[in-house]
């Protein structure tokens, strides 16, 4: 009798054991590659013979983004693998939130997918510890290079480039400028905006709830309903005006040598933080939500500064579903006038069991046609410089209901990408993310005015040069 | 007797307060969740309109049925598994003689001070790197089959400890074994402790979220608790949308809660008795 | 009473109790080994490496602690955030507990509805809680509204420094019901008998209360406090909801959410500092262990068991 009770428990034990092992694999298998349709047309620059024997290889590729992203890329995808029958390729789709976390864990359970796109700051770590396959050779083929600045280098190296040269702009609501009869920010940089003409005109921008703008004696800055300026509470697009006020984080010449104790840096931080202590014309950094900036423009601020991408991801499809009319000028000047350039990167695994098809996936993939959707909804910026220079080629990538005027965008962006762009400082610097955290939680009593930004920078420069460090 | 009852009203007018108090903010989930999206900051108790529809719309980007299976797949075998083994302990420490009891009991008890964050990372990496079992749900289910917790081996234990010896001696004496104790006369007398331990479980592995997000990364593995991050961040947040999903991840664990309320409040009892 | 076959030989009925007992232990003996005691062992061994993911390990010696006490920017702030909140979410639960069980412990009409109403924010999971709450703390929201109602100032309390940690707690009172049940249980084994003869000799009832049933449930209390410390110390949900959205270095994670449990998974996870983040979770089980000892060794003077000295 006892040996039933044992029996029966066991039994039931083998079973439940049996019943999750199904559940819980069916669901972390991977899919069989799809047939492939047999296409003999193949007319990219690059291609490349499947290794003898012919072998199909199944590749993932991890990416972020929302629906309609994954649904571009898949796209993308179904034209790749059209085009040559024996690489497949699956999607990934992970967090944006989570990305760092997901790859780093992957990393430890030694389960790292064949390529990803790579989020900036991570690309020299991983590029430091050998873990990403060298990228200089592969635009081998090509026409021409990407631009000089897109390119990650690590130890004299090239490592990885840019899928898109995003830069940071000055977008605004173009309706409320009409409504308050006050000149847009000037789409071309020869016309830009001194810092004091910005503020001024943010100021002008900013209302309160009885139509008060901040010049006006009766304005209640307790009671504002919009904001002349907004700011994208990331804390890495605020290296730009330490730069455009002619100084900087890093040290060009010696990427761990950190320089943003000095004045010029110091200084743009606190002009940041004085737009809202103040002069009032933008809500305090870091409190309004990031990514909801056609909601903002529609709504409470004049201007926003963020990145390129805002067209294709928020902005363009705005304007049909909310009327928003909006339009994109540089961004204003300190010292001189930068802006910065930015973009994910798409690295293929060191770990990977199928280099070959990995490079092959994104050196196709690296090619301007087609990444199209990308470009043409106004989410990714070229790479390439021919299309900086030809008109026809601006014409195609621009010149279509998502973006801003051809004209106005053509002087603020396009041109402004080759005369007054910089690459962000991840491209050359290892250990921005842990950098930034420290800044962010160091630069926290600045925004609020419970300290200069003199104080919180050299309370926390000790630890800001640790972190540099990889610390 | 008049001031007694005078006493006793106050008691309850105040106690009703309280309750209303406490209350409010389940109210407001709800009352939120079925209002505009500029309605919801209003002061407004009810919603002018009962718009059931903003369930349906969550859903489409709280995917409820995945979440709540997936949940479900890692709690069923946990309180299985938990509950079975939490029996099995209780009883070999309540009934059962042999050497080293009072040092491994103490292991026990003692086990009970180490919270999971400590152990996570080590975990994590034999899971992950020595059993490559990244991105599924055994991590999380696994460990359930050890005891279910200390606290839930040392619930069933005090419990088994209040049922009179004699009903063992008497079925000792009919040839009975003691593992047929245990299953035949034991376990049936100990059903309330039973469901509170089973309880327990499920409530903790549905409210378990760092190891989800450590243990899950893909989006179709994700769990109610993984799900629900997603109204908050960067999209800002729609809040009758998430009033919605919050309401929907909640139903779960208050229909545990309605079935099991009666076991729930005895087995706290008994835990908060032990000395 | 006859005896049965096994008393012949009275080794070997013990030897069958201690078979079946490890038998039956196996599964919290494994626990117990490698799933508690052995990864303890192996945090403060890879806190001693210096790791970062997806590098490898280097021995480091004491080099991570030494870092965390000296030179980490966050370390000695989710110290004092995550004690903070620890002891005001304790203190505070354990007042309210207390006070609404000696309000139910008197047979009032729908004494068991409002023991289940006090008991239900405890099943709701944390991230709906917190997303609920963040509703009603929002600047918008229903409790700002009533504070300018009353003439105060619209405070985001879940960003402002000086609330976050007071409304987070306030948060873990209103989770605390399972507080009130234990509580509950625990007047009711205050014995009748002192406390009658406490009043037939004149004491009133806050007398009553702090002499002789408060000392009586000192044990529950204790083991409350303890439970409640070591849960709260551990908060994590309302720091991830509040770093989420855009990944490291996005978005500004305000000082008063970097509990432990935090720092500990964005040094290790997002920022794939392993050894540091080892050495992070090995000093939060110390500091556990701290608190659990002083708990433990003050019990002394203010634990009254039954049966003891009356005091």
């Amino acid at each position: 009798m006892k040996k039933n009770a044992v029996h029966g428990i066991v039994k039931t034990f083998m079973l439940l054991v049996m019943i999750l092992g199904l559940a819980a694999c069916g669901t972390a298998a991977q899919p069989e590659p799809p047939a492939q349709p047999v296409d003999a047309t193949v007319t990219q620059a690059q291609e490349q013979e499947p290794p003898a024997g012919g072998e199909r290889v199944n590749i993932t590729y991890a990416m972020w983004g929302d629906a309609s992203e994954v649904e571009q890329v898949r796209q993308v995808i179904q034209q790749f693998e059209s085009e040559q029958d024996w690489i497949s390729v699956e999607v990934i789709n992970i967090d944006r939130g989570d990305f760092e976390a997901t790859l780093n864990t992957m990393a430890i359970a030694g389960n790292l997918p064949d390529t990803a796109i790579m989020a900036e700051p991570m690309v020299l770590n991983w590029a430091e510890r050998g873990m990403l396959l060298p990228a200089g050779d592969m635009f081998a083929g090509f026409p021409e290079e990407p631009l000089e600045k897109l390119g990650f280098r690590w130890d004299g190296e090239t490592v990885g480039y840019s899928v898109a040269n995003e830069l940071l702009l000055n977008f605004f609501n173009r309706d409320m400028f009409e409504a308050a009869d006050v000149d847009v920010p000037p789409a071309n940089v020869a016309d830009a905006w001194s810092w004091d003409e910005f503020i001024d005109t943010a100021r002008t921008m900013t209302l309160d709830t009885n139509g008060n703008n901040a010049h006006s004696p009766n304005f209640d800055p307790s009671n504002i309903v919009q904001y002349g300026v907004m700011f994208d509470p990331a804390i890495w697009m605020l290296e730009v005006w330490a730069l455009a006020n002619g100084g900087g984080w890093y040290d060009p010449a010696d990427p761990f040598n950190v320089i943003i104790d000095q004045p010029a840096a110091v200084e743009s931080l606190q002009m940041i933080a004085d737009l809202h202590l103040v002069h009032n014309v933008s809500p305090q950094f870091g409190t309004n939500i990031a990514a909801t900036i056609e909601t903002y423009l529609l709504e409470n601020a004049a201007m926003y500064i963020n990145g390129q991408w805002s067209v294709g991801v928020w902005l363009g499809p705005a304007q049909f579903s909310d009327g928003l009319n909006y339009g994109v000028g540089v961004l204003p000047s300190m010292q001189r006038n930068i802006t910065m350039a930015t973009g994910g990167v798409n690295v293929a695994f060191s770990t990977s069991q199928h280099q070959e098809a990995a490079r092959e996936w994104l050196a196709w993939y690296a090619q301007v046609e087609n990444s199209w959707a990308m470009i043409e909804s106004g989410i990714w910026m070229p790479i390439f410089p021919i299309w900086y220079h030809d008109e026809a080629y601006m014409r195609r990538w621009a010149e279509n209901p998502n973006f801003p005027p051809f004209e106005e965008y053509r002087s603020a962006v396009i041109n402004y990408a080759l005369t007054n762009a910089v690459p962000t400082s991840w491209y050359w610097v290892n250990n921005t993310e842990l950098f930034n955290d420290v800044l962010s939680t160091a630069l926290a009593p600045v925004w609020s005015g419970h300290s200069t930004a003199e104080e919180a920078i050299n309370g926390a420069i000790g630890a800001l040069r640790a972190a540099n460090r990889g610390n | 007797m008049n001031q007694k009852s005078a006493f006793t009203t106050l008691r309850l007018i105040i106690i009703t307060i309280l309750a209303a108090l406490v209350l409010f903010p389940i109210w407001w989930i709800i009352r939120s969740s079925l209002m505009t999206g500029p309605e919801v900051g209003t002061m407004a108790l009810f919603p002018s309109r009962w718009l059931f529809s903003n369930y349906a719309e969550a859903m489409v980007h709280f995917d409820y049925f995945l979440y709540l299976r997936n949940t479900l797949i890692i709690a069923v075998p946990a309180v299985i598994f938990g509950t079975s083994t939490a029996v099995m302990s209780g009883y070999a420490f309540a009934r059962l003689r042999f050497r080293g009891k009072k040092f491994l009991f103490g292991l026990c008890i003692a086990s009970m001070l180490l919270p999971p964050m400590v152990t996570l990372i080590p975990l994590y990496i034999v899971w992950t790197q020595y059993f490559g079992l990244i991105n599924t749900f055994w991590p999380l289910i696994l460990p359930w089959m050890c005891g279910g917790g200390a606290f839930n081996i040392f619930l069933i234990r005090q419990f088994i400890l209040t049922i009179p010896k004699e009903l063992d001696e008497a079925a000792m004496i009919d040839g009975a074994g003691r593992i047929r104790i245990l299953v035949q006369i034991i376990v049936p007398s100990i059903k309330p402790a039973i469901m509170v331990v089973a309880i327990f479980i499920f409530l903790t592995v549905w409210n378990d979220i760092l190891h989800q997000t450590v243990y899950l990364l893909d989006d179709n593995l994700a769990t109610m608790a993984l799900g629900l991050r997603i109204f908050r961040g960067s999209y800002g947040t729609v809040w009758q949308l998430a009033m919605a999903a919050t309401v929907l991840s909640i139903i779960p664990g208050i229909l545990v809660y309605i079935f099991g309320q009666k076991y729930l409040i005895e087995g706290v009892v008994m835990s908060g008795m032990k000395n | 009473m006859q005896p049965s076959p096994t008393k012949h030989h009275p080794g070997k009925a013990e030897k069958q109790e201690a078979r079946t007992a490890k038998l039956l232990l196996i599964p919290a003996f494994m626990g117990l080994i490698f799933l508690t005691y052995l990864p303890l062992i192996a945090v403060f061994g890879i806190s001693l490496f210096q790791w970062r993911v997806p590098g490898t390990p280097s021995f480091a010696g004491f080099d991570n602690y030494r870092f965390l006490f000296t030179e980490d920017f966050f370390f000695w702030t989710s110290i004092r955030v995550t004690l903070l909140y620890g002891f005001l979410s304790v203190a505070a639960g354990l007042v309210y507990s207390m006070i609404i069980a000696l309000l139910l412990n008197r047979p009032i009409p729908g004494r068991a509805a409002f023991r289940t109403i006090f008991y239900m924010p405890f099943i709701i999971p944390a991230v709906a809680t917190f997303l609920s709450w963040s509703l009603l703390y929002d600047g918008g929201g229903i409790i700002n509204n009533i504070v300018v109602m009353f003439g105060g100032q619209r405070t985001h309390f879940l960003s402002n420094e000086q609330t976050i940690i007071p409304a987070l707690a306030m948060v873990a009172v209103w989770t605390s019901g399972n507080l009130i049940v234990i509580k509950m249980a625990g007047l009711g084994n205050v014995p009748r008998t002192y406390l009658e003869a406490a009043e037939i000799d004149g004491a009133n009832a806050w007398q009553r209360f702090w002499k002789i049933t408060l000392p009586c449930m000192t044990p529950i209390i204790f083991y409350n406090m303890l439970m409640s410390l070591v849960t709260n110390m551990q908060i994590f949900v309302p720091s991830l909801l509040m770093a989420a959205g855009g990944g490291a270095g996005a978005g500004t994670v305000p000082e008063s959410y970097l509990f432990m449990t935090f720092t500990m998974y964005r040094t290790g996870f997002i920022n794939g500092l392993i050894g540091r983040a080892s050495a992070i979770s090995f000093i939060f089980f110390i500091l556990v262990g701290i608190f659990t000892a002083i708990l433990f060794i003050t019990s002394k003077s203010w634990l009254f068991y039954e049966g003891g000295d009356p005091k």
